[in-house]
């Protein structure tokens, strides 16, 4: 009971959005092409199916490559700052400044270095992930408490010992609220960087569908990419839900 | 089992840096505590207790002076993993169990190659009262608990000196009885030297076979109170007349302690 209850508010939130969205759409008139009505949406989705599928499969593919890359070296140079007072001094405020780079500026440079290959859409969408995943584990490295780092003191734990059995699992909040601004951030770095020469993405698919005015089409690959975001989160959210079990008293 | 002196503390001195100034944590300590005693060291915030602790911990470096723990300096009986330290928070890590906790001083700093022989884990969860509690997480627990879960840890070292800093301060007080109860009978089985830091009257003169009573301001030891005789096999029926004897002996010293302060 209590559970198809907590479910049903916010699906009852989305339906009565929809219901504005098509009473707005027939009411005014408003032309398919401006607008289409949320029924066309998902015939479109229907219909448009097998091309809307082709087109995910590389963006979701630059995504999670992105995703992974960007994780990895964001919790790799963390680790290294937290080590190293003389790098993440000079190194840190670099990587701040680096991040103020709109990455729809920064995205021509990476194609012009690393060409029009998947390598580039990837390094992009993992560009973009890296800095809040950074910022997160250094803040979760370091939320490790005086008395945790004297118990391990007075143990004569090595810096190693207290990283993978202190500093480590104590991260791991941090860590998952990374993982959750970076599932969308990914799909964003992924479509931004196919808007820039390629032929095929979900972010080909949208420029081409609002050229074309091909309006539903458009909306169904807003909808296929929001999905593919959805799904990283969900599987992130369930990662969290089975590796991080304890609470803070 | 050591003989001799678990503690020598000669003239000791310990400031810090504090925004520029130097603050004296306490100054001129002697104190000797031989090996098998229980020691509570009890005074007024910001006497150095729990900083004259974390110095027989290596926790802290000391000033001046000479500190020996079992005739070495405190980094080497610490390396050899013969001490063991209890916080005012439990300190548990939230994410391993019960048992895991326990384990926690086996599976770090070297402890293979001190051999030294450790206790049982399971056996020593069973001795704090928490059989059956292994597979819980700390936040499942109530904090007198967590707190025996501590001590439990605290005990899987065999450790040769148990330096405890307020271990039951944010209990109530019949949870802190009956833990300073178990806690007496965990010393008598495992003859191991303790030092306790308190604020709480009656649990100094209820644990120690000697009383210190320390002075701030600077912080300093005041008197050493020995209860040997009054407290004949550091046995004492907390509503005895010797007991209400003690508790006032010990609250006009450290009203003493107090009214310097006053005065300084």
């Amino acid at each position: 009971m209590r559970v198809s209850a907590t479910w049903l508010w916010p699906i009852s939130g989305a339906a009565s959005l929809f219901a504005l969205w098509w009473g707005v759409v027939v009411f005014f008139e408003v032309r398919p092409f401006i607008a289409p009505n949320p029924f066309a949406v998902i015939s479109a989705l229907w219909t448009n199916r097998s091309l809307l599928l082709l087109n995910l499969v590389p963006t979701a593919t630059e995504a999670l490559c992105g995703f992974l890359l960007g994780n990895l070296v964001a919790v790799t140079l963390a680790t290294v700052f937290i080590h190293s007072a003389t790098l993440r001094r000079m190194y840190f405020p670099v990587a701040v400044i680096f991040n103020t780079i709109p990455i729809i500026a920064l995205s021509p440079v990476l194609i012009l270095l690393f060409g029009l290959s998947v390598a580039s859409k990837v390094i992009i969408a993992a560009v973009i992930c890296l800095f809040p995943t950074l910022v997160n584990m250094i803040r979760g490295f370091e939320s490790v408490s005086a008395s945790e780092l004297e118990l391990m003191h007075v143990m004569s734990a090595s810096r190693r010992e207290v990283f993978f059995r202190l500093r480590l699992p104590r991260s791991m909040p941090f860590l998952f609220a990374a993982l959750r601004i970076a599932c969308t951030t990914s799909v964003i770095g992924a479509i931004v960087s196919e808007w820039i020469g390629t032929d095929t993405g979900i972010g080909v698919l949208i420029i081409q569908a609002t050229f074309d005015y091909r309006t539903e089409l458009l909306y169904a690959a807003i909808v296929t990419s929001s999905a593919l975001a959805l799904a990283m989160f969900g599987t992130v959210a369930l990662l969290e839900h089975l590796l991080v079990r304890w609470r803070t008293s | 089992m050591d003989h001799g002196l678990a503690i020598a503390l000669t003239d000791l001195e310990v400031s810090f840096e504090r925004d520029v100034r130097r603050v004296v944590a306490f100054t001129g300590v002697s104190l000797q505590a031989e090996a098998g005693r229980f020691v509570v060291l009890i005074g007024p915030s910001g006497c150095g207790k729990s900083t004259l602790l974390r110095v027989v911990a290596d926790l802290l470096a000391a000033g001046t002076g000479r500190v020996q723990v079992f005739g070495k300096a405190p980094a080497q009986v610490r390396e050899a993993r013969r001490i063991s330290f209890v916080f005012q928070d439990a300190t548990l890590l939230p994410w391993r169990s019960v048992l895991d906790n326990v384990r926690l001083p086996l599976q770090v700093g070297n402890w293979r190659q001190v051999r030294r022989n450790n206790r049982q884990p399971e056996e020593l969860i069973r001795l704090v009262g928490l059989a059956g509690r292994e597979d819980a997480l700390p936040h499942e627990l109530s904090g007198g608990q967590r707190q025996r879960v501590s001590i439990a840890r605290a005990l899987v070292t065999n450790p040769d000196i148990l330096l405890m800093d307020e271990p039951f301060g944010a209990l109530d007080e019949i949870t802190r009885d009956r833990l300073n109860d178990e806690l007496l009978r965990i010393w008598r089985e495992t003859k191991t030297t303790i030092v306790f830091v308190t604020h709480s009257l009656s649990e100094a003169a209820f644990l120690g076979q000697s009383v210190v009573v320390m002075g701030a301001n600077p912080g300093r030891i005041i008197e050493e109170i020995d209860l040997d005789v009054r407290k004949p096999d550091n046995r004492i029926d907390r509503t005895s007349a010797e007991f209400f004897a003690i508790t006032s002996q010990l609250r006009a010293v450290l009203e003493r302690a107090y009214g310097d302060r006053a005065a300084s």
